[in-house]
């Protein structure tokens, strides 16, 4: 069979599925060892303490085994030696669109980048394979001192905050994909917001894989200071190949006393890359934590975005929404901790199934004894559009207060015939009603985004609802 | 392999089993040593009318269990273990076809003052129209009971378990079936026990099935009590409801988690599943996981919903401003809250009864 015929069958239409020849300047073979670890720290020109670090999450990446909830049969089939754990594409961090390498650029053109920047972002970071290739900031921000860049240089120039905060969040020891992170990561975002600063407009981080059977491990760490806020939305794409991908990003988010961090992510990956993510923030008084999380695309995505309401009166927010297609198995949710007396939360989450796609909502809401006047909501939506499809709910409250006040609604459903009908008797074609029933359905999650996050997201959806119907 | 092989063969399971998580084996098992298969005693069983007098012709408890069900899906840790143990204490309830009663009827398990176990087959007739309820009191330090059964097509049961054992631990699995177009009440009323692991599956592979689940979980000081209840949705046009009140004081934990599985193929599929906690002490905790696994999109509805809360203080000022002292006031929130799955438990005179003994339990210091 050709290639690319086999890649089609194995993605479907997928429009950022196509791939450039890979032009790396460093690639490592495949395999995971000790010494991979250490010539990635070298590579760097890392620290000593952060060399540690990577070496004691490989071990207990090795001695971890791997999680037997969840989608097993799909998570050992996951091949680690046949992985490539670091490959350089650009010698260097440019700062000027101009100086990144022409086939990156082009790259990240197509995928309307620099475009976006120009017009309603504050900043934006570009990585490809495992570091960043393009990094940027504007220039009021910088001088606000808002710190704003790629993970290697935040470390480079800044390696006294990132010793204080790394791991602070998500030990190395969290889980098994955590501890493969912390092991081998590379590229992803540092942000330091100072007290009291806002950043207006949201600064931006695209993620692509390119190369064949690539790991991509970026690390994100954002500290917003007092009184501060920011938006920070990530992309992700990656061609389709017939042979898997593997994305293991950590996220790690300290909203200290009084600041505000929403975190915005549109997962577009092909459906042959494994989407294993561990998000968690730590909100400390009267704080505030928001994830907005869509994920449409991966083969398997587990992603369950946690936050910590560690200081009393903070707040913390998940709305996610999923979509499962043809050999896709979204595994999303939400955990929050409610440790402090007076926190609330709220978890939104939407997933529709389609084509034999498996949907399933996993949480955990946790309220500790000493947590008094706690507030929790949460509710859990799924669509099932055809008799292929699955859908499932694994929540888990814990309250150990009785001052609590929590409530949990789910439900299953399928589109309404009647909003078909109604939709059909003013002219809309089926496939038409049916996506704009659908994009409706998402309506509480794409209002949350950037406006021209919004707009891809509905156009992304109608082209996954084509051929819906006959 | 015979049952007790069987169980040897089985690895104790670890906490990231989502049956296991809160209440591990080892913490249920009579002598925590989870590599023995202990002798254990039976316990003394009556079937009386709700009068203390006969039962009517039609309903009768045998010796032995001729035709064994094990529901696809069941854990085989607790049934293998159940069925090693038994030994002879193995009855089965016998009812009729077309079997009806006007009143309620009661089978009275005695399990004394050492541990004991009984393994209970129901053979429930077709077209048959009954509302058993099983006592089971004791002060032994722990007691078993494995319920397997099916309950014959057209038939209408409203099946009540109250556990009234003054302590100690008690291990319950039911495994039952539940045929075409019967519809079946299965109540569970628990304020004794220590600790309680129950383990409860309903399968509707007939069409036309309809099921309540309800219970009414009282705990006080250190009491531990997990209810797992999982309802399988395996054929068209099938019903069911799960609705679980547990009110938690003292030091006590409530464990109550669900799973509803509605099949491929199981279209016009109406299910749902709520849990309500009422926490009563700073010391108390109630968990719940409701969980959802829906393979078919031609359904009614699936749904399910948790929620936590604290007695409501307006409620019980409003009825301290009527005369009701503060104790009173809060003992009448609290049955009220048990009383709305009491009540959907069967007839007036069943729920009358249970009123009755829900007030006694009430009553007590500890509750």
């Amino acid at each position: 069979m050709p290639a690319n015929q086999e890649a089609r069958e194995v993605v479907g239409d997928y429009k950022a599925g196509w791939h450039d020849p890979e032009n790396s300047t460093i690639r490592f073979d495949f395999g995971l060892s000790e010494e991979v670890v250490r010539e990635i720290s070298a590579l760097k020109g890392e620290p000593e303490w952060m060399t540690d670090i990577r070496v004691k999450a490989y071990q207990h990446f090795v001695e971890r085994p791997m999680p037997t909830w969840g989608n097993t049969p799909t998570l050992e089939s996951i091949d680690f030696d046949k992985i490539c754990y670091f490959l350089r594409s650009s010698q260097a961090t440019e700062k000027d669109w101009d100086d990144v390498p022409e086939d990156i650029r082009n790259t990240f053109d197509r995928l309307g980048i620099p475009e976006a920047e120009q017009k309603w972002l504050s900043g934006v970071t570009a990585q490809y394979e495992s570091e960043a290739v393009y990094h940027s900031i504007r220039e009021d921000l910088e001088k606000q001192g808002v710190i704003f860049l790629d993970m290697d240089s935040g470390l480079r120039e800044h390696p006294e905050i990132i010793r204080k905060w790394f791991c602070s969040v998500v030990p190395l020891t969290d889980n098994k994909f955590a501890a493969l992170n912390t092991a081998v990561w590379s590229g992803g975002s540092f942000i330091y917001v100072p007290k009291g600063v806002h950043v207006e407009m949201p600064v931006q981080a695209y993620f692509r894989i390119n190369a064949k059977n690539m790991g991509q491990f970026e690390r994100t760490l954002i500290i917003a200071d007092e009184g501060s806020s920011i938006h920070y939305v990530e992309g992700c794409t990656a061609p389709t190949y017939s042979t898997d991908s593997l994305h293991s990003a950590v996220v790690e988010l300290i909203a200290l006393p009084g600041a505000h961090i929403r975190y915005s992510t549109v997962q577009n990956w092909s459906a042959n890359v494994y989407n294993l993510v561990t998000k968690r923030g730590i909100a400390h008084e009267d704080s505030k934590i928001e994830w907005v999380d869509g994920n449409i695309g991966s083969k398997l995505t587990m992603k369950y975005p946690s936050v910590i309401l560690k200081g009393e009166g903070s707040h913390a927010e998940v709305i996610s929404v999923a979509y499962s297609g043809e050999g896709q198995h979204q595994d999303a949710g939400a955990k929050i901790y409610h440790l402090a007396s007076n926190t609330t939360s709220k978890i939104l989450s939407k997933s529709i199934s389609k084509n034999g796609g498996r949907g399933t909502y996993r949480g955990l809401v946790k309220v500790s004894p000493k947590a008094e006047n706690c507030k929790l909501n949460v509710v859990c939506d799924a669509l099932i559009l055809d008799e292929d499809s699955r859908s499932d709910t694994y929540p888990t409250m814990e309250v150990a207060n009785p001052t609590a006040h929590c409530e949990h609604e789910a439900s299953v459903s399928k589109v309404s015939d009647n909003q078909l009908f109604y939709l059909m008797s003013r002219g809309h074609s089926e496939e038409e009603a049916l996506a704009m029933i659908v994009n409706g359905f998402f309506e509480p999650f794409t209002r949350e985004l950037p406006m021209e996050y919004a707009v891809e997201l509905n156009q992304l959806m109608a082209l996954e609802m084509e051929g819906s119907i006959g | 392999m015979d049952s007790v092989a069987e169980y040897l063969s089985l690895d104790e399971p670890d906490r990231s089993s989502h049956l296991w998580r809160y209440t591990p084996w080892r913490g249920i098992h009579p002598t925590g040593d989870v590599s023995r298969v202990p002798k254990l005693e039976s316990p003394v069983l009556g079937l009386i009318g709700f009068d203390g007098g006969a039962v009517p012709d039609g309903i009768s408890i045998e010796e032995g269990v001729h035709s064994d069900i094990i529901l696809p899906g069941t854990d085989a840790l607790t049934g293998t273990f159940l069925r090693a143990v038994t030994g002879n204490s193995q009855w089965t309830l016998r009812v009729e076809p077309e079997f009806s009663s006007e009143h309620p009827v009661i089978l009275d398990i005695d399990a004394g003052d050492s541990a004991s176990v009984l393994h209970l087959a129901l053979k429930v007739g077709r077209l048959s129209d009954l509302e058993l309820v099983t006592r089971i009191r004791g002060s032994g330090e722990w007691f078993g009971m494995l319920r397997t059964g099916d309950i014959g097509e057209g038939s209408s049961i409203n099946d009540v378990v109250v556990s009234l054992m003054d302590d100690g631990t008690l291990l319950r699995v039911d495994s039952i079936s539940i045929g075409r177009d019967a519809q079946v009440r299965a109540g569970t009323v628990s304020s004794g026990s220590e600790c309680t692991k129950a383990d409860l599956r309903y399968r509707m592979d007939e069409p036309g099935g309809s099921l309540r689940v309800l219970g009414s979980i009282l705990a006080a000081e250190s009491m531990h009590l997990d209810h797992h209840v999982e309802i399988h949705h395996e054929a068209p046009e099938t019903f069911s409801r799960l609705a679980w009140h547990s009110a938690c004081d003292g030091d006590s934990r409530t464990v109550g988690t669900g799973m509803l599985r509605v099949a491929d193929g199981s279209t016009g599929a109406d299910a749902s599943q709520v849990f309500h906690n009422l926490l009563l002490s700073a010391d108390a905790e109630a968990d719940s996981i409701p969980e959802l696994e829906v393979l078919e999109h031609e359904v009614v509805g699936c749904g399910h919903g948790t929620a936590n809360g604290p007695i409501d203080e307006d409620q019980v000022f409003y009825l301290e401003s009527r005369g009701f002292d503060p104790s009173e006031a809060r003992r009448a929130l609290i049955a009220a809250f048990l009383n709305t799955t009491l009540s959907e438990m069967g007839s007036d005179s069943l729920h009358d009864w249970l009123v009755g003994l829900l007030n006694s339990e009430l009553r007590t210091p500890d509750a």
